[in-house]
């Protein structure tokens, strides 16, 4: 008996391992990219809690309209302000070129990469991002981590170099559950090798046609007093047009 | 060799237990019991506050050219209510309104009068979206235009459209400025945009206001539509992020001309670059012309500068670019050319005839001075412009502006530095401090006033 059980354990394990050796790196971040965020045009909107040493601080709300450009593959996001008051109506867009617009002032002004990193639309554009698409994966091996939950959850452990110019952070590390492909956790690094922000996706439901995180934790690594939690909420899939996402349409939108 | 293997062991432990401590420690600070989302508490397409200033001068008395009256104000107080609404009236059609109305106090203004009360009606308009990439617009519209921050030579309504700024950034000028009555017509394409607007002239030419002669309640036209203009800009992308802007502009049939560019350079450069050019006299002509025609200047007043008054082409520059640090600093640097502006002749010509004493020449020197400041344009012929935004400077919610102009002719400059901090998401508090240097024969070292200090808090609704 004992030794049927060490037979189906070592075939359980043999399974395991070949199946992950049949899956590239690249494919399962793309199957946990598919997980994130569906292929169609959606708008939703994200509410992020900044938490200093546990209690809340501070809150931003923001209309975020989302679209895959067909030329990259990847998301192209119209951000608008709603919440606090005094920046309610501003918007940024985050395309192959990013405009920061103020309808206050009726003014466009072309922001850096860097500079989009300064505000907190910045967090809405990353987890949108097709990571399969700005990062080369490798697969490091299997791990059993704990989620946001304290949940015990086996995952492949990969290691991300970005490989485009448009990538945000120069290294990733990200935890992916074996056979659901939920993204669980990832680790944010910058160019000189400093750890910057942990992230742990959670509160997986029904959204937007499939089972998808609608709570993303981000851990600041800098600031050890600093969380920030960002919830999805009312996500829906939506018509956007493609001159949405250029300057010149930005004083038209009307956010509902 | 067990030894060894023992310590390897431990270490290995040590490290595993430091690992397994790391990923406890991140996750205690998870705030397990989090609050479900909140409504939007606020409206995106509306924003509404109300602000109150509290403004100090310190005047220069030395001046080579004596400032004539109205003196600038040695206090101000203003409160005023600001909102800007945006209805959507249909599944296309939107109705936009942005107004701001104001009570001032201040220290050679009448007290009861109707100028402590002004209302400045920046925007009105209906908004047709006739498809999902063709918009119509009619009414009051404030049409900006231009990619550089300190100078904008394609901006070609903003002349005379800033009322009682409280601040001399460009940035925030822009906040209170009124709009023109215009039709517009735009066409999208993914990669591409047509802009047609087409304003018409509704009243004569008006004087340039003085703080003690502004009107209450009037939607000021004569501001706006003196003439009948028309702007025809289009963008194209021609390549990776390569689109530039062109553009065509008719002032009663007097047409310049002009281009947008920008460009990034890796993550955290963007280089930009604005010109605009057409036939015009230069900046004292200019508004010794304005002033005759408006009945501010006697017709037989002689010009006491050299001015040319053949009309000839002026070029117009703002070229620069803008660097973010990892710190959450933005800096942008800028080369501002004016051709129409003050050249060395104009300067030493404008200090020479103000050394003079005549109250009639002090006035008509600063009269063409103000002109330019009206028109937004620089009195001087090249400038450099150098501003940083620093975001969560030192702390965080506090955000910091500084901004620096210098003449390149003299090197005088004017400063201004601001630090507003968000209390809260309803509540911010500020403070502003301004001050021109230089000699006193230089461009800025020439203003009446010196140094301005203001303190402000804002309630947003």
């Amino acid at each position: 008996m004992i030794a049927l059980r060490t037979v189906l354990a070592a075939m359980m394990i043999f399974a395991a391992s070949a199946h992950a050796s049949a899956e590239t790196a690249q494919e399962i971040v793309a199957k946990a990219d598919a997980i994130r965020n569906p292929d169609k045009p959606f708008r939703t909107t994200t509410v992020l809690t900044e938490y200093r040493s546990g209690q809340p601080a501070d809150r931003n709300i923001l209309y975020v309209y989302s679209k895959i450009d067909p030329a990259t593959r990847q998301f192209r996001n119209l951000a608008r302000y709603v919440d606090p008051p005094r920046d309610a109506g501003k918007m940024v867009l985050l395309g192959s070129v990013l405009w920061f617009y103020d309808p206050a002032t009726k003014d466009s002004v072309r922001i850096s990469p860097q500079q989009r990193l300064t505000g907190q639309a910045a967090i809405g554009d990353v987890l949108t991002a097709n990571l399969a698409i700005d990062y080369t994966a490798t697969l490091i091996g299997e791990e059993t981590i704990e989620d946001a939950g304290r949940q015990q959850r086996k995952c492949w452990h990969l290691d991300m170099k970005a490989a485009t110019q448009t990538a945000t952070y120069n290294h990733i590390e990200y935890w992916v559950e074996e056979g659901s492909y939920d993204p669980v956790k990832a680790k944010f690094y910058a160019d000189s090798g400093r750890l910057l922000k942990i992230l742990y996706y959670r509160n997986f439901l029904e959204r937007l046609g499939g089972l998808r995180p609608t709570q993303a934790v981000i851990i600041d690594a800098v600031d050890s007093s600093l969380v920030t939690l960002v919830d999805f909420s009312d996500s829906k899939f939506q018509d956007i047009p493609d001159v949405w996402f250029q300057r010149d349409y930005l004083p038209h939108l009307n956010a509902q | 060799m067990m030894r060894k293997l023992a310590a390897t062991l431990f270490g290995a432990s040590l490290l595993w237990s430091a690992g397994s401590a790391q990923a406890d420690d991140e996750l205690d600070r998870i705030p397990q019991m989090a609050p479900p989302p909140a409504a939007p508490a606020t409206d995106a397409n509306q924003k509404i506050f109300l602000q109150n200033d509290v403004i100090g001068t310190v005047r220069r008395n030395d001046l080579v050219v004596a400032f004539p009256p109205p003196q600038p104000a040695r206090w101000e107080e203003r409160l005023f209510g600001d909102a800007r609404m945006d209805w959507a009236l249909g599944r296309d059609v939107r109705f936009v309104f942005s107004d701001r109305f104001n009570l001032r106090a201040e220290d050679g203004l009448d007290f009861p009068s109707h100028e402590d009360v002004r209302n400045d009606f920046r925007e009105g308009y209906l908004a047709w979206a006739a498809d999902s990439a063709t918009f119509f617009d009619i009414g009051r519209i404030n049409l900006k235009s231009g990619v550089a921050l300190g100078f904008n030579p394609t901006d070609f309504f903003k002349t005379r459209a800033v009322v009682e700024p409280l601040s001399a950034d460009p940035s925030v000028l822009r906040e209170d400025r009124l709009g023109t009555f215009m039709l517009t017509g735009q066409h999208l394409w993914e990669h591409a945009a047509l802009t047609v607007a087409a304003a018409p002239k509704l009243t004569d030419p008006s004087a340039i206001y003085l703080n003690t002669n502004l009107p209450s309640f009037n939607p000021m036209f004569d501001r706006t539509n003196a003439s009948t203009r028309i702007l025809v800009k289009g963008s194209v992308g021609l390549f990776e992020d390569f689109a530039p802007e062109l553009l065509a502009f008719s002032n009663d049939g007097h047409w310049s001309y002009g281009a947008n560019l920008t460009r990034g350079i890796g993550q955290q450069i963007v280089a930009y670059l604005e010109w605009a050019g057409g036939s015009s006299t230069d900046l004292a002509d200019a508004a010794l012309t304005y002033g005759k025609m408006t009945g501010t200047i006697p017709l037989a007043a002689p010009s006491l500068l050299p001015s040319d008054t053949t009309p000839s082409f002026h070029n117009d520059l703002a070229a620069g670019f803008s660097y973010t640090t990892e710190s959450k600093i933005t800096f942008n640097f800028e080369y501002h050319y004016h051709q129409a502006g003050f050249s060395d002749a104009d300067w030493t010509h404008w200090f020479g005839a103000g050394a003079l004493h005549n109250p009639a020449a002090d006035a008509e020197l600063w009269y063409i001075r103000g002109y330019a400041a009206d028109q937004l344009e620089p009195t001087a012929r090249e400038e450099t412009f150098l501003r940083a935004d620093w975001t969560d400077a030192f702390i965080e919610d506090l955000e910091i502006t500084a901004f620096v102009n210098t003449d390149l002719r003299d090197f005088s400059s004017f400063a201004q530095a601001t630090a507003d901090y968000y209390v809260s998401r309803e509540w911010t508090v500020g403070a502003l401090t301004a001050a021109s240097f230089g000699g006193k024969r230089t461009d800025y070292g020439s203003l009446p006033g010196a140094e301005t200090f203001l303190i402000r808090v804002s309630r947003y609704f």
